[in-house]
């Protein structure tokens, strides 16, 4: 079985094959072009490709593929019901369903919307408990528009999911998406009047921690937190060798719940990689320290890695991977340790995933 | 009988066709008989804004819009606005 990495990019989707060793790569594309993948994903359930895809001029759409990438099928009748009010802008993010619902997806959208789907993403109804939330008029779009960009789901407790908005916080649902409460204790929103309301928060990117699911990681427009019991409350990281707060992209190992990783910018005002150089920041004690990682990476560099675009595999050691708005894609076999650049001069990435191919 | 043309992306996403023949009395139904409609419109069937429609080389919008006849009409053309980067 081989590493199957997906680049999304403003300009199509790219494919990038290797083996486990992860050492030479094979790229492949731009499949899908005319369209921005703001999302690709593979389906560990069933190997099916699906990609979050928007073109200016024909909207947003799913693309799904069975067969690795060489044809695509486009879901029907994605939109909002009037009853809302509001149109559907741009899709960010897909993301598999709970395994004991193998045909069940979901995916998020501008205006911060949820959507679902029972048939692998044929069609797609939106969840309603979210897109009109009671706390909605409180809400504002950050500088991507007001996207749903994270949605996770509970391993053991297929009801119980989470999803977060730029910039309207973070929710928890008990109850499969039938109703949604705001989980933004202690995270800051230095933007407003009141710097910690119940909603508004700029989530830039929420994980929940597959071997630990009570807790979660988000990186924050104002900060790197950490919840240890289901987003009820929120710790706040940065600090300790983290130079910087801000920051979009986040990655977990996939079997120690005290390591994670960020990519951080300089602050809001300068959205750069901190110190003019490229950097990827590492704790291994739940974030009360961090190390930066930067051999193989170059040190004179003013990038930029989006919230989508930071991975890690489940291999043994574990693999890193992230691509930059310059077009690169980096990618560590050593949990960190050493970088090497497997892609460049692609377009703008938008997100990078790992899935497997054979 | 009216043809309708539509830009190549699109015909990609039409299984590669660009070239239909639709039966349809307006430029909304002729839109609608296409497999990409949904690109085309909106989830209220609107026509989407950088959508541009020519109906023998006359704008739609300048005329009817959707609702234009299409009686004695050779082609429908959808183009895409110059626009983007």
């Amino acid at each position: 079985m081989g590493v199957l990495l997906l680049a999304g990019t403003r300009k199509g989707l790219f494919l990038l094959r290797s083996d486990e060793t992860r050492r030479e790569w094979e790229l492949e594309g731009p499949l899908l072009t005319g369209w921005s993948v703001f999302h690709a994903m593979q389906d560990p359930r069933d190997g099916n490709l699906y990609v979050a895809g928007n073109n200016f001029v024909y909207g947003g759409t799913v693309q799904r593929s069975t067969d690795l990438g060489t044809t695509w099928e486009r879901s029907e009748g994605l939109g909002l019901p009037e009853e809302t009010g509001l149109k559907l802008e741009e899709v960010w993010h897909v993301e598999p369903g709970h395994k004991s619902e193998p045909d069940t997806l979901w995916l998020g959208a501008t205006p911060g919307a949820l959507f679902r789907s029972d048939d692998k993403g044929e069609t797609w109804a939106p969840v309603l408990g979210l897109v009109q939330h009671e706390s909605r008029e409180q809400w504002q779009p950050g500088a991507g528009g007001m996207c749903c960009h994270s949605i996770q789901i509970h391993p053991e407790e297929p009801k119980q999911m989470y999803a977060a908005i730029s910039a309207a916080g973070a929710f928890r649902t008990d109850d499969g998406g039938e109703t949604w409460v705001p989980r933004n204790n202690d995270v800051a929103a230095d933007f407003m009047p009141d710097p910690f309301p119940e909603v508004g928060q700029c989530v830039h990117k929420l994980l929940l921690h597959p071997e630990q699911p009570d807790r979660l990681w988000q990186q924050n427009h104002c900060g790197v937190y950490r919840s240890d019991d289901r987003g009820d409350n929120w710790e706040r990281l940065e600090g300790n060798g983290l130079p910087s707060g801000f920051g979009f992209p986040l990655a977990l190992h996939p079997r120690e719940p005290a390591v994670a990783y960020v990519i951080p910018e300089e602050g809001a005002e300068n959205r750069v990689t901190p110190d003019g150089r490229l950097g990827v920041y590492r704790t291994g004690d739940g974030g009360a320290s961090w190390e930066l990682l930067q051999n193989g990476l170059p040190q004179q560099a003013w990038a930029a890695v989006m919230r989508e675009g930071f991975a890690s595999d489940t291999l043994d050691p574990v693999g890193i991977y992230f691509g930059t708005q310059s077009g690169s894609v980096f990618v560590s076999a050593s949990e960190g340790d050493e970088w090497t650049e497997v892609a460049r001069q692609l377009p703008p990435i938008l997100s990078v995933e790992v899935g497997e191919w054979s | 009988m009216v043809v309708v043309r539509i830009p190549s992306l699109l015909a990609d996403q039409a299984g590669g066709q660009g070239r239909f023949e639709v039966e349809a009395t307006t430029v909304g139904d002729a839109l609608r008989a296409l497999p990409v409609a949904d690109l085309l419109l909106d989830e209220r069937g609107e026509l989407r804004r950088l959508v541009n429609v020519y109906v023998d080389g006359d704008d739609a919008r300048r005329a009817q819009g959707l609702e234009t006849p299409l009686d004695g009409v050779q082609e429908v053309r959808v183009i895409a606005a110059v626009a983007g980067g």
